[in-house]
């Protein structure tokens, strides 16, 4: 009765919230129900795990379950799925409990999860699911995850040969991933007009398989690309079950496997979004291409990363990136670089303020390359934040910016951050930085309309 | 005059955006009028000679790495205790300090036999703690603070050696004393790790100098402008004195 009770419980607390804020609870029922059963997510009833899909890893896992979720459910599939973005068990108790009948039974096509990579091994041992999409396994905060190996040894702690792996070939910690089981389903992308090479100066990674230095031929974008270890021949697969070819970002098409795609969106990171899901859909799920490529005509990405502001006459193109994660950073200085218009660069990163202790952490900067976007007709640069502001304009200046061309205020205060804008000639205004202070720009032009 | 800096195994020990101490360094020498010379040191090198150096920077890493850069370093032991002792400097950050010791115990219990060039040993940790980390030290004679950050993956035991620093706040060495890193003549391992030469240019002017009086060419009245660093290092020291922390602190020391 103790998982009754925890389901009743979580209910009545999903229809209380529906009732007030429909927006929230995403997390709330299923972490309060776990009090009275610890062990909630393995006591629902009906569920094949066969039929059960998780997606990890560092980049990119909320808009590729966002995209099978939608393919899926386009395709007349129920489907049950955490898209609210809550990752961790508390976060599927909830979404389990919603959609179950009060004995705790679920009936749905498929099960499609967002899963935290760190928690991995705590949700696995309460869903088995026999399908695991790993979309990269990056650097991404070094606070709490250290290194990529610290979770590397998370999700290789439970893997074992009954598991079906979805594994991206263009990353090498992924790839690896192929050690682990039979079944393996490899998903990548072509080489592409957005492809890129680095200089010398900027490390690699070590081989998963040796720990020696791999090569990287190219990158499609940062740490994903035709790499290889000279030590132990660990390399991407030359020819693998799903892959995007003739991708084109003017016409916004690519095609895989003959049928030819529209993209929702023209950015080189998502593209393995596209070929992930296409995978899954396509292997998991039996859904044929030509169905897929009308599905993809319609997807909105929930909770992207870019949103436009209009400020007097400026046109702010917010750019959101991860902090301590220098692989989002550099995809978006990519996309500005890629504009050759005259342009203000406005960037705000912020110290690190997750849990306590908070810390001043920007070091990731130096992982990314600057170099494009310092060549890309940028009029001023402007830094601000608290704390780490003028390690930024640091940054920049060891990229070789002229300081004169910097200008560095140490704020979070959007007022400020708008008189800064609007002392720009261009219209053309890039603002990177934390969700948190573009929820408050948006707000301050809201009031100020 | 060019100095060749050596980077140990920058495609293996690749974390936390240390290639901006290269950029430091080479940015120092030039405001020195010195040219320098980058030479990444690789796995697959056929040999390795650290008296071909002036300066060593060896960057932090996955400790799953550490065996396969033990078995490579190995045979060179000797010649790096001889670069030591000779007063050569080096910078060691991070978990990398590890394997310059006795040994690394992981947390499954199995251990890793360091190069055993200092008497410490280090014991992995089952979770991460990263902070800031802010530190006195004496290093070539010159009284000086260090800012950094620690993702910290283990901690060190160091015995009978030096430490490097003596904390003001943040982890160091294990958490429960003033300990930070060691030193060992003008060779360093620290725990502040990132691009820790970028933020305290009064150190990477240290390491300049001792280069150079190492090539008889001192430079006793070189100095580098550090305003923005200095800046930066005011709005962070204003930052860590109010923040909430579970580590005790020692400004009032300071003070």
């Amino acid at each position: 009765m103790k998982f009754e009770f925890a389901l009743w419980y979580a209910k009545l607390i999903n229809t209380a919230i529906t009732i007030i804020d429909k927006e929230r609870g995403s997390n709330l029922s299923g972490e309060k129900a776990m009090h009275l059963d610890p062990q909630m997510v393995e006591h629902f009833k009906g569920i094949d795990y066969s039929k059960v899909i998780f997606i990890t890893g560092t980049n990119g896992k909320s808009s590729t379950t966002n995209l099978v979720t939608h393919l899926l459910r386009k395709s007349g599939k129920k489907v049950i799925s955490n898209l609210e973005g809550a990752n961790l068990l508390p976060g599927i108790a909830t979404i389990l409990s919603k959609e179950a009948s009060l004995n705790g039974t679920l009936n749905a096509d498929y099960y499609i999860f967002e899963t935290d990579e760190r928690y991995l091994p705590l949700i696995y041992k309460q869903l088995p699911a026999e399908n695991i999409l790993i979309t990269n396994l990056q650097k991404d905060q070094v606070q709490r995850n250290g290194d990529p190996d610290f979770i590397y040894r998370k999700i290789s702690s439970f893997a074992n040969n009954k598991i079906y792996y979805y594994l991206n070939n263009d990353e090498p910690r992924s790839k690896s991933f192929e050690q682990f089981s039979d079944k393996v389903i490899y998903y990548g992308v072509d080489q592409n007009e957005k492809t890129f090479t680095k200089d010398a100066t900027y490390p690699t990674e070590a081989c998963p398989k040796c720990h020696h230095a791999l090569t990287f031929k190219n990158y499609n974008i940062d740490g994903v690309g035709d790499y290889k270890c000279k030590h132990c021949g660990f390399s991407n697969k030359a020819v693998i079950n799903y892959e995007l070819h003739d991708i084109d970002y003017t016409n916004k098409t690519f095609s895989i496997k003959n049928t030819v795609f529209n993209m929702p969106y023209a950015l080189p990171y998502m593209q393995y979004n596209y070929a992930a899901a296409i995978a899954l859909c396509n292997h998991f799920a039996g859904i044929e291409l030509p169905a897929l490529k009308t599905a993809f005509d319609d997807f909105t990405n929930i909770g992207g990363r870019f949103e436009i502001l209009k400020y007097k006459n400026k046109t702010i193109k917010y750019m959101r990136i991860k902090q301590e994660n220098p692989d989002t950073l550099q995809s978006t200085l990519d996309i500005i670089a890629s504009d050759p218009e005259s342009k203000m660069v406005c960037l705000g990163l912020y110290p690190l303020m997750d849990f306590v202790p908070f810390y001043t952490n920007s070091f990731y900067a130096f992982d990314c390359n600057f170099k494009a976007l310092t060549e890309s007709n940028v009029e001023r640069y402007f830094c601000f934040s608290t704390q780490v502001a003028y390690d930024t304009a640091n940054r920049l200046i060891y990229e070789g910016v002229e300081q004169d061309k910097i200008t560095t205020i140490e704020t979070s205060d959007v007022k400020k951050i708008f008189s800064e804008i609007e002392k720009a000639q261009t219209k053309n205004i890039y603002i990177v930085t934390w969700l948190d202070t573009f929820d408050k720009m948006e707000k301050y032009l809201k009031e100020v309309e | 005059m060019t100095y060749k800096i050596g980077w140990l195994f920058p495609d293996v020990l690749y974390l936390h955006g240390e290639r901006g101490n290269i950029l430091a360094l080479e940015k120092a020498a030039k405001a020195a009028g010195i040219d320098t010379e980058i030479i990444k040191i690789s796995l697959e090198d056929p040999s390795f000679n650290p008296m071909d150096f002036d300066f060593l920077f060896c960057p932090p890493g996955e400790i799953s790495t550490f065996p396969v850069i033990i078995e490579y370093l190995k045979p060179y032991t000797d010649a790096l205790k001889t670069y030591i002792d000779s007063g050569h400097p080096l910078l060691v950050t991070g978990t990398s300090i590890c394997f310059w010791g006795k040994t690394i115990t992981r947390e499954d219990g199995s251990v890793i036999k360091g190069l055993n060039i200092l008497n410490v040993s280090a014991e992995e940790k089952n979770d991460v703690y990263g902070d800031d980390l802010y530190y006195e030290t004496t290093y070539n004679h010159t009284k000086m603070n260090i800012f950094g950050n620690q993702i910290q993956m283990h901690d060190l035991k160091i015995n009978d050696e030096t430490p490097f620093g003596k904390v003001i706040y943040g982890y160091g060495n294990t958490g429960h004393s003033r300990n930070e890193g060691v030193v060992k003549n003008n060779a360093i391992f620290t725990h502040a790790l990132g691009p820790v030469l970028v933020l305290n240019p009064w150190l990477t002017e240290s390491l300049i100098k001792i280069m150079a009086a190492n090539k008889n060419t001192p430079l006793d009245h070189f100095k580098l402008n550090t305003d923005l660093e200095a800046q930066s290092l005011e709005s962070k020291l204003a930052f860590i004195k109010k923040k909430d922390t579970t580590l005790k602190t020692y400004f009032e020391l300071e003070d």
